[in-house]
C-alpha cells in the first residue's frame, strides 16, 4: 500500500490557515454582517416604536382623574380645567381650586380625592405626571393650533374614552410635519375644537410617506420653516 | 486724501493674518493627553447610550389658586423704573410665569420714551447676581434682622436724649420723595443727626437748579466735554430728540460741535469735533466768541478747532438759528458762566433751567464725603448708616476714609452687595434690588415714576425706604404704605386709590409739571476768558467708566463684557493716551505707565486712542474693585487713589513708564477699514450712493421667492452712535453667554450683534464710524450650501434659520460667513445648573450647548408671537407691531424692522433711499439687512480758501 509521504514536520508545511478557514471566515463575517445589522435594525426600530414614544402608556397620578368621566360624561368643556390653551402657549393645568369648584361640595370624603383636600389644606400644589411632551428645543403654542381649528383630539385622541390620561400619540416631528405640510384636512370649524373626540384625527396613513428629511425643500412652505417651531 | 498716519494704517490684525495657527488658537487641556482622552469619550458615550434608554419623567406643578387674569397667559408687563445714579429710567419690566426676565424702555415716560441703554438692559441680570448680598451680617457673621432691629431700639433712646447728636447718614444723592421725606423727618426730630452725600460721579445741578435742552428745536448744538447721548441723566430722551432731526423725513438737519478733550459717543456724532485739552477751552471759547462777533479767529488754533470755530459761528451768525451749548460736569465755573451767556444769547427757547431734581443741592444735606471724614475725625460721629453708597471704595485718595470709619463706634451698611465698605462696618444689611421692592424716583425732567415689585426678595432684602424709616422709628413698616404715605399725603380715598392705579399702570405720576424757567436774559456779550499758558506737564483726567460708572456695575458680566466704545477693551480698563503722547513716551498699547501725584501714584496699562487730546490720560474709573465677588474683583485698575476732594477730574501728574507690560483683551484690534467701503459715507451736498451700486449684479442662482412676507432690517448709520444698548439687549433677549476675558482673547466672544468701530482720516482727530453687525439674512447666504448637516437652512419668510438641535459643530458655515456673524460654543459657556442667573433666561429661546454654531435671528421669536397674535385675528403683521430687540432698545431709532413686500413699511422706504447699500455687495449675496450711508457734514461753510476736500475720500482713510 501505498501512501503519499506525509507532510513533513516543520512550520514550513503546516497551512496557516485550515482547509475549513474561508468557510469559517465567510460565516463570521456574515455573522458580524447580520448582528451589526440587527442591532441597527433594533435600535431604529425601538426609537421609532411606540414604547419609546410612550405612546398608550398612562403614568401614575397624584389622583387618578378620569378624562372619560369629567370630559366624556359629564361633558366639562376643555377649557375648564385648560383655561389658557386659547391665550397662550402653554394649555395651562387646573388649579386646586378648580377642582374644588365641584368637590368642595361633591365626594369630599372619597379617599381618592385626599390628595386634592391635602393640596388645599396645606397650599402645597399637586405634581401632575406630564403625559404629552415635547423637546425643549421645540416650541408649540397651543392659543394658534386652536384659533385655526385643529381639534384637541387631533393630538391628545379621544380623552373622553381615557379613564385614565394616556399619550396618545408620538408627537413626533414626523407627525406634525405631517399636517404643517397639509393643515387644511385636519382643519374643523370652531364649534368642533374642542370635542373631546371627533372629526380632524390624524390617521396613521397621514404620517407615512415623507420623511421629516432635512427640510431643505427647494421652497418651503411658512409652516414647515424650521423657525415656525425651533428658535 | 490725507494720508494715514502710522497708527491708523497698520492694524495689528494684520500681522495676525498671516500666521495660521496664532497664539491661543489650540485650546487643549494641558493634563490630558490623547490615551486619556479617547478614554473618557469611549466611556461617556456607553454612560450616555445608557442614560438615553428612557425618557426622565416630568411633572407638572399647577398652582392651588388660579392665577390673576393678567398672569393667565403666562407674560404680564409691570411700568417701573430703574435708578440711574439716582435718577429714573422708566421701563416696562416684563414678567414670566412671576420671574422678572427682560426690562424694556417705557413709552410713555417722558425720558426713557421706550428706549434704553446698555445699563439698563443688564440690570435684569443684577437681580439673579449669585453674589448678591442674600442676609444681614455682623461683624463678617450672619445675623438677622431682628438682631439688627433689637440692637438698634436699644441704641435709640441714647439720640432721642441728644437729639441726635452722634448719629450721621451718608446716602448717594437721590430723587426719591419718599427717602428724602423719611430723613428730613428724621431731621426734624433730631435736628443734631446730620445727612451727608456722596458720589464719585457727576453733579447735575448748579447753584439749585439744573439746565435742561430740548434737542429737539436746537438747531445748532455745541458740546464742551458733555457726553450728552451716553452718560447723562435725560441721554435717552436727547439722543432720541437730537436724532429726529437727522432722519431722512427731517425738515432741517441739526448741527452738533463737540470740544472734548477724550473722546465721547456724543463727540463722535459731531458734525465737527475738535480734541481739546481742558486748559485750551478758554483760547477756543475765546476764539469762538471772536468770530461770532465778526473778528478773525485767533491763529493760534489747530485745524480742527478752527474748522469748528469757522462752521459754528457761520450758523449761528445766520440769525434765527436756535444754538444750545451744553458743558459737562467738570467744566470749571467761569466756563460755566460763559456757557450760561452763549445760552441766554443763542438758544432761543431751547434753554431752560429746572429746579434741582437730585437731593445733591437739598439745603438739609450736610455736605459730601470730605464733611464726613472731617466730622468723623473730630470724634463727633458715633453712629454712621451708610445707605447704597460704597465710599470705601470710591473715596479720593487724599481722604482716609476707612481709617476715619474706625472713629466710629456703630457702623451700618446698607447694600446690595456685601462690598468694600461693608466689610469695615460693623453691620451689613441687604437691600433689595429695584424690581423687588416699593419706591419712588424722578426723572431728570422731574417725572416721578412709582417703583413697583415684581418678586418677592430674593434674598430677604429691604427697601432703602423701609431702612431708613426703622432708622428714624425703630419700627418696621413696608415700603408701599410709605410710598403711599408720601403719594396721598395722608389722604388715602377712593379718588387717591384710582390715581394710584393709574400712576401704576403709565409707569408716570401725574402731577402739575415741574416749575422750569427760561435760560437767564442775555446779560451782555460771551464773557472773555482768561487763557492760561499752554501746559506742559501730563493731566490726567478721571472719568466714568463708559460700562461700569464708578464701579457700581462691576458685577455684571454682561456689562464687564461689553467692547467699549472707541477701544473694543473687555474685562478691564485701560489708561487712554493719544497717538502722539504715546509716541512721545515710546508706550505700545498694553505697557504699563505710573501716573504719580500728592504722593500717590497709580499703575495702568496704556490704549493709545486716536482723537485724545495730546498731553491728556484718561484714567476710566470703576475698575480694581477688591471685594465684588468672581465676577468683578481685580478687573483692572482704580483711578480713585489719584483723584483729590479738591480736583475729581483733573489732575496734573508725572507719569512714566514703568517698563511692564499686560496684554489687554479686545474685541476689535483693527482701526481702518483697510480700503474697503464698509462703513459708507455721502457727502452732506449730494446724499445719494453712486446708482450703478444700488442695482442689483446677475446672480447664477435663483432668486429668493418670496412669500407672505420678507423680513428686512434697515440700520442707519447716520442716527448710530454706538451706545450698545442693542448688544446688551440681545444678549437680555436671546440667552447669549459670556465667555470670560480668555475666551474673548481667543476670539470666542459670543454676541449676536456688535457695533464696529472705523477711524478714518488724521489719527489725532480721526472721523469714527459706528456700525452695527448683526446677521445680514442672506437671500443667497454662504453659510447654507456648505452646512453638511442642513443645519442652516432658508426660510420662506427670507430668515436664515439656524436649527440648533441639528448642528454638529463642522463650523463650516461661520468659515463661509463673509460677515463673521457666526458665532461657536467652543466650550460649554452655560452657567451651572443649580445657578440663578437660569431664571433670567427667555423661555422663548434655546439654550445653546457645546458645539454648537448660533446667530443673530432676527429674534424669530418675536417674529413668530407676532405673527401668531395676527393670524388669530385673521389678518397680517402690521408695520411696527414686531420689534426686534436691538431696534426696540436704540435710542435713536437706527434700526427699523419689518416685511418687504409691504411697500408702505419703514424697511421698505429706507430700502429704496438713495443712501441704502449692502455691506460687501460685491459678493452679491443679497443681504437683508442693509445700511444707511452716513451723511458727512460739508466743509466749514466760512472757508472761502477753495480747499474744499472731497468729503467721499474723508472716509476712507
Amino acid at each position: 500500500m501505498t501512501s503519499p509521504d506525509p507532510p513533513a514536520p516543520g512550520p514550513l508545511r503546516r497551512p496557516l490557515f485550515g482547509a475549513g478557514t474561508t468557510h469559517a471566515v465567510r460565516v463570521a463575517l456574515l455573522g458580524v454582517g447580520l448582528t451589526v445589522g440587527a442591532a441597527g435594525f433594533t435600535t431604529y426600530e425601538y426609537y421609532h416604536s411606540p414604547y419609546w414614544d410612550r405612546v398608550g402608556v398612562a403614568p401614575a397620578q397624584p389622583v387618578p382623574f378620569s378624562h372619560r368621566h369629567h370630559a366624556g360624561e359629564l361633558r366639562l368643556d376643555c377649557r375648564f380645567c385648560h383655561p389658557t390653551v386659547e391665550t397662550a402657549a402653554e394649555a395651562g393645568m387646573p388649579s386646586t381650586q378648580t377642582c374644588l369648584t365641584c368637590h368642595s361640595q361633591l365626594f369630599r370624603g372619597e379617599p381618592m380625592l385626599q390628595p386634592v383636600m391635602a393640596s388645599a389644606a396645606d397650599n402645597v400644589p399637586l405634581a401632575w405626571s406630564r403625559v404629552n411632551t415635547l423637546p425643549d428645543h421645540v416650541h408649540f403654542d397651543h392659543s394658534i393650533h386652536v384659533a385655526k381649528g385643529i381639534a384637541c383630539a387631533s393630538c391628545h385622541g379621544d380623552v373622553a374614552d381615557m379613564p385614565l390620561m394616556r399619550k396618545a400619540r408620538a408627537l413626533t416631528m414626523r407627525e406634525c410635519l405631517a399636517c404643517h405640510r397639509d393643515p387644511g384636512p385636519h382643519q374643523v370649524a370652531a364649534a368642533e375644537v374642542f370635542r373631546p373626540s371627533g372629526p380632524g384625527l390624524l390617521t396613521s396613513s397621514a404620517t407615512s410617506g415623507e420623511g421629516s428629511g432635512r427640510g431643505n425643500e427647494a421652497v418651503p412652505r411658512p409652516l414647515t420653516n424650521c423657525s415656525t417651531c425651533h428658535h | 486724501m490725507a494720508p494715514p498716519s502710522s497708527i491708523l494704517g497698520t492694524s495689528p490684525g494684520t500681522a495676525r493674518l498671516s500666521d495660521e495657527f496664532p497664539p491661543g488658537a489650540p485650546h487643549w487641556l494641558p493634563d490630558l493627553d490623547r490615551r486619556e482622552f479617547l478614554r473618557l469619550m469611549g466611556a461617556s458615550l456607553a454612560l450616555a447610550g445608557l442614560s438615553s434608554c428612557r425618557r426622565p419623567a416630568e411633572k407638572i406643578v399647577a398652582r392651588v389658586v388660579p392665577p390673576d387674569r393678567a398672569f393667565a397667559s403666562g407674560t404680564a408687563w409691570y411700568a417701573t423704573a430703574m435708578p440711574w445714579e439716582g435718577f429714573a429710567r422708566g421701563v416696562l419690566a416684563k414678567s414670566w410665569q412671576g420671574r422678572p426676565i427682560k426690562l424694556e424702555g417705557n413709552p410713555d415716560h417722558p425720558e426713557s420714551r421706550g428706549a434704553t441703554d446698555a445699563e439698563t438692559q443688564a440690570a435684569i441680570l443684577s437681580l439673579y447676581d449669585p453674589e448678591r448680598s442674600t442676609g444681614p451680617r455682623r461683624g463678617g457673621q450672619a445675623a438677622s434682622w431682628e438682631r439688627f432691629e433689637q440692637e438698634w431700639t436699644a441704641r435709640r433712646p441714647e439720640f432721642a436724649a441728644r437729639r441726635g447728636a452722634g448719629l450721621a447718614v451718608l446716602t448717594e444723592p437721590t430723587t426719591s420723595p419718599t427717602l428724602r421725606r423719611e430723613l428730613h423727618a428724621l431731621l426734624a426730630a433730631w435736628p443734631e443727626a446730620r445727612w451727608f452725600q456722596h458720589t464719585p460721579l457727576a453733579r447735575h445741578d448748579r447753584d439749585g437748579w439744573q439746565a435742561d435742552f430740548d434737542f429737539a428745536a436746537a438747531d445748532l448744538v455745541l458740546t464742551l466735554g458733555a457726553d450728552c447721548f451716553h452718560r447723562h441723566p435725560a441721554a435717552l430722551r436727547q439722543a432720541g430728540d437730537f436724532f429726529s432731526r437727522r432722519r431722512r423725513d427731517a425738515t432741517r438737519r441739526s448741527r452738533l460741535y463737540a470740544l472734548e478733550p477724550t473722546p465721547s459717543l456724543t463727540g463722535a456724532a459731531a458734525d465737527y469735533r475738535a480734541p481739546v485739552a481742558p486748559g485750551r477751552f478758554p483760547l477756543v471759547l475765546n476764539a469762538l466768541a471772536a468770530a461770532l462777533g465778526g473778528r478773525a479767529p485767533s491763529a493760534e488754533l489747530t485745524e480742527p478747532e478752527r474748522a469748528l470755530v469757522r462752521d459754528c459761528a457761520a450758523r449761528l451768525a445766520g440769525g434765527g438759528t436756535k444754538g444750545i451749548c451744553i458743558a459737562g460736569p467738570e467744566i470749571p465755573e467761569e466756563q460755566q458762566r460763559w456757557v450760561d451767556a452763549f445760552n441766554a444769547r443763542y438758544a432761543r427757547g431751547a434753554a431752560r433751567r429746572l429746579a434741582a431734581v437730585r437731593s445733591d443741592g437739598d439745603a438739609q444735606s450736610g455736605g459730601g464725603l470730605g464733611e464726613l471724614v472731617a466730622a468723623l475725625d473730630r470724634g463727633g460721629i458715633s453712629t454712621l448708616w451708610i445707605l447704597g453708597a460704597n465710599p470705601a471704595y470710591t473715596a479720593p485718595g487724599d481722604l482716609d476714609f476707612s481709617g476715619a470709619l474706625r472713629r466710629a463706634e456703630f457702623t451700618v451698611h446698607v447694600g446690595g452687595h456685601a462690598d468694600e465698605t461693608a466689610a469695615r462696618c460693623g453691620w451689613h444689611l441687604p437691600e433689595a434690588h429695584f424690581l423687588e421692592t416699593w419706591s419712588d424716583l424722578r426723572a431728570y425732567s422731574g417725572a416721578a415714576t412709582i417703583l413697583q415689585p415684581l418678586v418677592e426678595p430674593l434674598h430677604g432684602g429691604r427697601s432703602p425706604v423701609e431702612i431708613a424709616h426703622l432708622l428714624r422709628t425703630g419700627e418696621r413698616r413696608g415700603a408701599r404704605e410709605l410710598v403711599r404715605e408720601t403719594w396721598s399725603r395722608g389722604v388715602e380715598d377712593a379718588s387717591f386709590e384710582a390715581r394710584w392705579h393709574e400712576w401704576l399702570d403709565r409707569g408716570v405720576v401725574e402731577e402739575a409739571p415741574a416749575e422750569a424757567a427760561p435760560a437767564a436774559a442775555a446779560a451782555s456779550g460771551l464773557p472773555l476768558l482768561v487763557e492760561g499758558t499752554a501746559a506742559a506737564e501730563i493731566a490726567v483726567l478721571f472719568r466714568p467708566d463708559p460700562n461700569l460708572a464708578d464701579g457700581r456695575w462691576a458685577t455684571n458680566a454682561w456689562l464687564q463684557e461689553l467692547p467699549r466704545p472707541f477701544t473694543s477693551l473687555v474685562w478691564e480698563n485701560a489708561a487712554l493716551v493719544s497717538p502722539a503722547t504715546a509716541a512721545k513716551f515710546s508706550l505700545r498699547n498694553g505697557d504699563i505707565i505710573r501716573c504719580e501725584a500728592g504722593g500717590r501714584a497709580v499703575e495702568a496699562p496704556v490704549w493709545s486712542l486716536p482723537g485724545q487730546a495730546d498731553g491728556c490720560v484718561t484714567l476710566p474709573l470703576g475698575g480694581g474693585r477688591t471685594a465684588a465677588g468672581p465676577v468683578g474683583s481685580g478687573r483692572g485698575f482704580s483711578a480713585y487713589p489719584l483723584r483729590a476732594v479738591r480736583e475729581p477730574w483733573e489732575r496734573v501728574v508725572s507719569l512714566r513708564p514703568t517698563g511692564g507690560h499686560r496684554d489687554l483683551v479686545t474685541t476689535q484690534g483693527h482701526f481702518t477699514m483697510d480700503g474697503r467701503d464698509l462703513a459708507r459715507t455721502v457727502p452732506e451736498e449730494n446724499p445719494s450712493l453712486p446708482p450703478a451700486e444700488r442695482t442689483e449684479a446677475v446672480a447664477l442662482f435663483p432668486t429668493w421667492p418670496r412669500d407672505r412676507y420678507a423680513w428686512a432690517l434697515s440700520i442707519d448709520l447716520d442716527a448710530c452712535f454706538g451706545c450698545s444698548a442693542c448688544v446688551v439687549a440681545c444678549q437680555a433677549e436671546n440667552n447669549i453667554p459670556v465667555v470670560g476675558r480668555d475666551q474673548v482673547a481667543r476670539g470666542r466672544e459670543m454676541h449676536w450683534i456688535r457695533v464696529d468701530r472705523y477711524f478714518s482720516g488724521d489719527a489725532a482727530n480721526p472721523r469714527v464710524l459706528h456700525q452695527p453687525v448683526p446677521c445680514m439674512h442672506c437671500e443667497q447666504a454662504p453659510c447654507e450650501v456648505v452646512c453638511p448637516v442642513g443645519a442652516t437652512v432658508h426660510s420662506s419668510e427670507g430668515l436664515n434659520d439656524m436649527i440648533y438641535n441639528r448642528c454638529v459643530g463642522t463650523r463650516y458655515c461661520s468659515n463661509n460667513c463673509p460677515y463673521k456673524v457666526r458665532r461657536f460654543n467652543f466650550l460649554d459657556y452655560r452657567a451651572p445648573a443649580e445657578s440663578g442667573v437660569y431664571l433670567q433666561a427667555n423661555p422663548a429661546v434655546t439654550i445653546r450647548e457645546r458645539g454648537v454654531m448660533e446667530k443673530c435671528t432676527y429674534c424669530v421669536q418675536r417674529i413668530d408671537a407676532g405673527r401668531i397674535a395676527a393670524e388669530k385675528e385673521n389678518r397680517r403683521v402690521r408695520d411696527g407691531e414686531i420689534l426686534t430687540a436691538c431696534q426696540q432698545a436704540c435710542p435713536a431709532g437706527a434700526i427699523v424692522f419689518g416685511d418687504l413686500n409691504d411697500p408702505a413699511s419703514r424697511v421698505a422706504r429706507r430700502r429704496r433711499d438713495p443712501m441704502s447699500y449692502a455691506l460687501l455687495a460685491e459678493l452679491n449675496t443679497r443681504p437683508r439687512t442693509t445700511y444707511l450711508a452716513k451723511i458727512l457734514p460739508a466743509s466749514p461753510l466760512a472757508a472761502q480758501d477753495g480747499s474744499r476736500p472731497d468729503p467721499q475720500s474723508r472716509a476712507d482713510g
